[in-house]
């Protein structure tokens, strides 16, 4: 019998043309609780699904407890006592908390469901556990973190000893982290394995027995925690040193072109909506705003761009009063944008190359000539786009579906810089690209602010926003808790206002603290 | 005529059963939709389902005698017509609405075609070979004068309904299949996670659905009458589509709404024979459905402007 | 280019499936399947009478498929080409029969653009309460086709009944003339397909046919780049009303010169199964209305001509709409394709990538 209860061996795992995972190792020691990171997109969320079943290997061997998993779908894998807390909750929105747990593994009493039996086993693991949660409330109605909790309590139900958390704590506040984490050494203690995939160094460091390291789909090593750093762990995942030499030029910031004052703005999620916000972008600059994922940073792009309402404030561009105009509207007064989701919003994947190029200036000359279209002139542009930015292959009739991520964000960005705008708004711009996209992308925002324009820079990415920023601004829970030119940030001091702690020094202690 | 004699014969108390009688076939319509609607699959096809059951029912039943035998028929018969559907959208990504369309247009041409071939007629079939669902009779409520217009001499799937309502009331939300299709229905990923077979609970649903699409058709050409007649469910398969929409696809609301069908119907039966146009009367419960359904939806769009409003505080 | 072929070449065996199924059915019942295919075309195209009656039954259709098709290209089914047809030919039996103080040409030209207008109207309903209450079309529209055929039949038995046996009303003033005597075909068909030209025109050489696309495909794009997804989807629907209203407006001008009761059962069906056949692709859409129409028309004398009863014409269409719905044909040869890929990639054994799932993933 092995020391491990998990091993997975040289895995591969293609979506079509696409390499998730090129060379994938990965280890689990009982009573450990191992760290998975790597950059967005390196492969660790893929690598745990396949070992949940969520898809089939392409190549490689996968053994669970010593036995080789020939065949590998959720169900066995639970049964192999695997449970995994998804990055997304997987939970019915419309079932009560109860149902849920009980979902695919219902105790029953003759025909029906036997509900006080279900009700009596969860109430043994939230003592143990000391898990608050309410089972008779619908899912919509409770918190994030106690959606995270029922997670974990749905995987303990299941008989699971090996728990698989796939970035548990990038929608969680602070206090909710330090929660989470006691529950994790709780489990620990217990006996149970747990798998923790992450990119955030000092959650890691904290939280960790042993370190994995992912770069580009593949395995760069395992680290004991006592025998690494975090900068050791940097060089890892990136791989090398990243846009240190970008010399700033912040003298030449002109007039305002954005401003935001007191804007309130809905949002499905309470931690996302924005209740009060005031910022201003000036031409010439490139202002970073950092924050946790899910703390209004969509829901501010949205308001800005016109894709969202605003319920007070106002939102001025180039001297003009935009609030709740048309996204037609506002980008004629001088906005580009670039999304963060550029499948579904950025690009029509149906398209061609070309048709996306022209979208948004479609109505003008030369591209139309009163009610038609004029294909000739379309077709010029999209030659000289596709060469100028290099978007690969240059062939401008193929549908955008075709693209990889990295050529397909170039035809958003090579759309939307092109037409040299006073303001980009350019969110999670390299999210999900390659090395080689990035690259070019952040040159690109770059020349931007050379020429004049406005940057307003939203990303999941600190190292991006410290490279590329003139100021920072950090937001959490829909509010801003600092602001800073990009010369005093680091990854701490930004690190503590993301998580809302603008007064305290040590960030995990603060999270232990509960709050009320 | 005095009006309010007019008013006394229409709205009397046999206007109860009327109404109920005529909402039998909507509801079980109704549920064969409320079936796939819990899986999140709009069942356009009902219609067709229902038809071919009515067909099967008075075939079977008038060739082998049995009205047990014909509804045991057009329930197969349902359920063959729904497996062809549930393999279009389920295996090879049939949109819903287009095969569940042409399903109703086979189910038209193929029992109209069979009409010709079996029975050598077209347009209709009745024959008094054909063994109707029989009537339940009360003896004791013979002496009763109210209730014996009232609940006397019901066919037997008309008392049936009711069971039935129950029965998938107590399935969806009792039984574990039950609740695995509704997951399966709001969010799939979340079932699978759960190692649920998403795709074997909605081949499922779809095959029960078509069981009861069946048991609609059937109730409709043996219960409610005795023939087949060319397309004979005339829209009472997407007035159940509709009544299931704004039952929110719980057998009991969607029953009620149903009975709103049903009312109508019976009522502009009865105005009819007063000189009352009686197309407005029809068009009734269209109308209210359409209304219902608009102002449901605006209410849930208002709810959720106010649930994402940063004004309120929570 | 070669997309449009595959997809040329898929519906083809679509429809040799669905022929070759009706062909099993017409051997069931002992008829020779060679016999009553050849009666059919020969009935459709044969003679003038044949000819005549495949473009009567043509110039509906193909209207009402173009109908659902240009709702179907920004996203919607509309279901109630039925109701546009029916209260376009009310308004325009309407306006033809009362507006004689117009001078000929102007009440020909009012009553299309009446029939046109009422029935746009009517579709609006449908549209924006998809549009703003997020409400299915698919179910409005289904019942507002009752709704509109209790309309038409309450106000031919009733306001402007001509007093007969059959719900009808007076003759029309104006009417369409006839084009391949006896049969009712008319010049309308002229309109018709000069009508349908337009349409795919602006629909695939305009910016106002590319918005449409762009909803269609994907309406949060649309919004992004600053196309008003849900104005140009009511904007189509509009467009897909005005097309059934000029259906209903040629059929009462042109076919029965008054309003007849349930005059327009199945064309608005039918102009549907047309369009879905061929996904709403609008290039094709009208050879498939022409090939339905070849359907229906020979059907009677095939009847005539062998024993095999008409209704086999209506099965083998629901089949090859059946079949034309799902995507094998096309799925089959790409999942081979891929197969290969993914063993000449990865060199191994014949693990196949469940395309499903990466499409998916690729969307992410």
């Amino acid at each position: 019998m092995s020391e491990y209860v998990v091993e997975m061996k040289d895995i591969v795992k293609d979506f079509g043309e696409v390499h998730a995972v090129k060379d994938g190792q990965f280890t689990l020691k009982k009573g450990e609780i191992h760290s998975l990171i790597g950059e967005n997109g390196a492969g660790k969320s893929t690598m745990m699904k396949l070992l949940y079943g969520m898809y089939p290997i392409t190549a490689g061997e996968i053994y669970i407890n010593g036995e080789h998993m020939t065949k590998l779908d959720p169900k066995i894998a639970i049964n192999h006592g695997i449970g995994m807390v998804h990055q997304e909750f997987m939970l019915v929105n419309e079932l009560t908390v109860l149902e849920n747990v009980i979902l695919g593994f219902e105790p029953v009493k003759g025909m029906t469901i036997d509900f006080d039996k279900a009700r009596k086993d969860i109430q043994h693991y939230i003592d143990r556990y000391n898990m608050e949660i309410q089972l008779d409330k619908k899912v919509s109605q409770i918190s994030v973190g106690e959606a995270q909790r029922v997670e974990i309590i749905k995987t303990l139900m299941r008989g699971a000893e090996i728990i698989i958390l796939d970035e548990p704590t990038a929608v969680l506040t602070p206090q909710e982290t330090g929660k989470l984490f006691e529950i994790l050494f709780n489990l620990k203690a217990e006996g149970k394995s747990l798998v923790f995939i992450s990119h955030k160094l000092n959650e890691v460091m904290t939280i960790s027995d042993r370190i994995s390291v992912m770069r580009q789909g593949t395995y760069m090593g395992t680290v004991n925690k006592e025998e690494t750093s975090p900068l050791d762990l940097t060089k890892k995942m990136i791989g090398r040193e990243v846009f240190l030499n970008i010399e700033k030029d912040y003298s030449k910031a002109g007039e305002k072109i954005l401003e935001v004052k007191d804007v309130w703005i809905p949002s499905q999620k309470e931690s996302s909506k924005i209740r009060g916000m005031s910022l201003y972008v000036r031409a010439g600059e490139i202002v970073g705003i950092a924050g946790i994922d899910g703390n209004g940073q969509s829901e501010l792009i949205e308001a800005i761009t016109g894709l969202r309402r605003v319920e007070k404030g106002s939102v001025i561009l180039n001297g003009k009063d935009i609030t709740n105009k048309t996204p037609r509207r506002i980008r004629e007064t001088g906005l580009a944008h670039i999304p963060e989701d550029r499948n579904t919003r950025g690009l029509n994947r149906t398209m061609s190359i070309e048709d996306n190029l022209v979208a948004v200036e479609l109505d003008k000359k030369p591209f139309t000539s009163g009610i038609f279209m004029n294909v000739s002139e379309q077709d010029k542009y999209a030659d000289h786009m596709v060469k100028e930015f290099d978007i690969r292959p240059a062939d401008y009739k193929l549908p955008t579906s075709s693209l990889s991520g990295g050529n397909a964000q170039k035809v958003v960005v090579a759309r939307e810089v092109s037409m040299n705008k006073p303001l980009l708004v350019a969110s999670q711009p390299t999210r999900g690209v390659d090395i080689g996209a990035i690259e070019s992308i952040r040159n690109t925002l770059e020349k931007a602010k050379k020429s004049g324009a406005g940057v307003l820079l939203v990303s999941a990415e600190l190292e991006e926003i410290i490279s590329l920023s003139d100021r920072i601004i950090v937001i959490h829970e829909g509010k801003i808790t600092g602001e800073m030119p990009a010369g005093e940030a680091n990854e701490n001091n930004l690190g503590l206002l993301m998580m809302g702690a603008d007064d305290q020094v040590e960030t995990d202690k603060e999270g232990e603290k509960c709050h009320e | 005529m005095d009006v309010f004699e007019s008013l006394g014969k229409i709205f009397n108390v046999s206007l109860i059963y009327a109404t109920f009688r005529a909402s039998t076939p909507i509801i079980y319509a109704a549920l064969c939709a409320a079936v796939t609607q819990q899986a999140n699959i709009l069942n356009v096809g009902t219609e067709g389902i229902m038809l071919v059951g009515a067909f099967t029912a008075v075939a079977v039943s008038f060739l082998t005698g049995s009205w047990i035998l014909g509804v045991l028929a057009a329930m197969c018969g349902g359920a063959v017509i729904a497996t062809i559907m549930a393999i279009g959208h389920i295996k090879y990504n049939s949109e819903i609405c287009a095969i569940g369309m042409g399903i109703n247009l086979f189910a038209i041409a193929i029992t109209k075609f069979l009409l010709q071939v079996i029975f050598n007629t077209s347009g209709s079939f009745s024959d008094p070979g054909i063994d109707p669902i029989p009537t339940v009779h009360f003896a004791f409520l013979e002496n009763i004068p109210v209730l014996n217009g009232l609940l006397n001499d019901w066919a037997f799937t008309e008392w049936f309904v009711i069971v039935f309502i129950i029965i998938l009331q107590f399935l969806f939300y009792k039984t574990v299949w039950g609740l695995r299709l509704r997951a399966v229905g709001q969010f799939p990923m979340a079932a699978q996670t759960a190692g649920i077979n998403v795709n074997a609970i909605k081949y499922q649903a779809i095959l029960i659905s078509g069981l009861v699409g069946g048991l609609a058709g059937a109730h409709l050409s043996l219960g409610y009458s005795t023939q087949f007649v060319e397309n004979m469910t005339n829209n009472r398969g997407f007035m159940g589509v509709a009544a299931m929409y704004f039952g929110g696809a719980n057998p009991a609301l969607t029953a009620v709404g149903c009975l709103l069908f049903g009312f109508s119907d019976s009522v502009g039966a009865r105005l009819q024979a007063y000189g009352f146009p009686a197309q407005f009367v029809l068009m009734m419960p269209y109308l209210v459905t359409i209304v219902v359904l608009a102002v449901s939806m605006a209410i849930k769009v208002a709810a959720s402007k106010k649930k994402e409003s940063s004004l309120i505080t929570g | 280019m070669s997309n449009s072929l595959n997809g040329a070449v898929k519906i083809l065996i679509t429809l040799a499936l669905a022929l070759g199924i009706g062909a099993i059915f017409i051997l069931a019942i002992g008829q020779s399947p060679v016999e009553a295919y050849g009666a059919l075309v020969k009935g459709a195209l044969g003679t003038k009478l044949g000819i005549g009656n495949t473009i009567a039954q043509f110039t509906p259709l193909l209207l009402t498929s173009i109908a659902f098709a240009v709702a179907a290209s920004a996203g919607a089914f509309n279901v109630g080409v039925e109701g546009e047809v029916i209260l376009g030919g009310i308004t325009a039996a309407y306006i033809g029969i009362n507006w004689g103080f117009l001078p000929v040409p102007l009440l020909y030209l009012a009553c299309f653009l009446g029939a046109m207008a009422v029935a746009a109207a009517w579709a609006y309903i449908p549209a924006a309460l998809k549009a703003y209450f997020n409400v299915s079309e698919v179910c409005v529209t289904i019942l507002m086709n009752t709704v509109a055929l209790y309309i038409g039949s309450y106000l031919v038995s009733g306001p402007m009944s001509a007093g007969t046996a059959t719900p009808q009303s007076d003759p029309v003033l104006v009417t369409i003339p006839k084009i391949m005597k006896p049969s009712s075909a008319n010049a309308g068909v002229f309109i018709a397909i000069a009508a349908v030209l337009v349409v795919i025109f602006i629909v695939y050489k305009t910016k106002w046919g590319y918005k449409l696309r762009t909803v269609g495909t994907n309406p949060t794009h649309a919004d992004y780049v600053g196309i008003n997804s849900k104005k140009v989807f009511i904007n189509a629907m509009l467009l897909s009303g005005m097309l059934g209203g000029m259906a209903g407006c040629i059929e009462v001008l042109g076919v029965h010169g008054y309003y007849l009761d349930n005059f327009a059962k199945d064309l608005g069906t039918n102009g549907m199964l047309a369009a879905l056949i061929v996904k709403s692709n609008m290039l094709f859409t009208p050879f498939i209305a022409f090939f339905l129409a070849v359907l229906k028309a020979g059907s009677m004398a095939m009847q005539q001509a062998t024993d095999v009863p008409k209704s086999i014409v209506d099965t083998v269409s629901a089949i090859f709409i059946i079949i034309a719905t799902m995507e094998f044909v096309v799925s089959l040869g790409k999942r081979r394709k891929m197969e290969h890929e993914a063993k000449a990639v990865a060199n191994i054994g014949s693990k196949k990538p469940d395309d499903k799932k990466t499409g998916k993933e690729e969307s992410k």
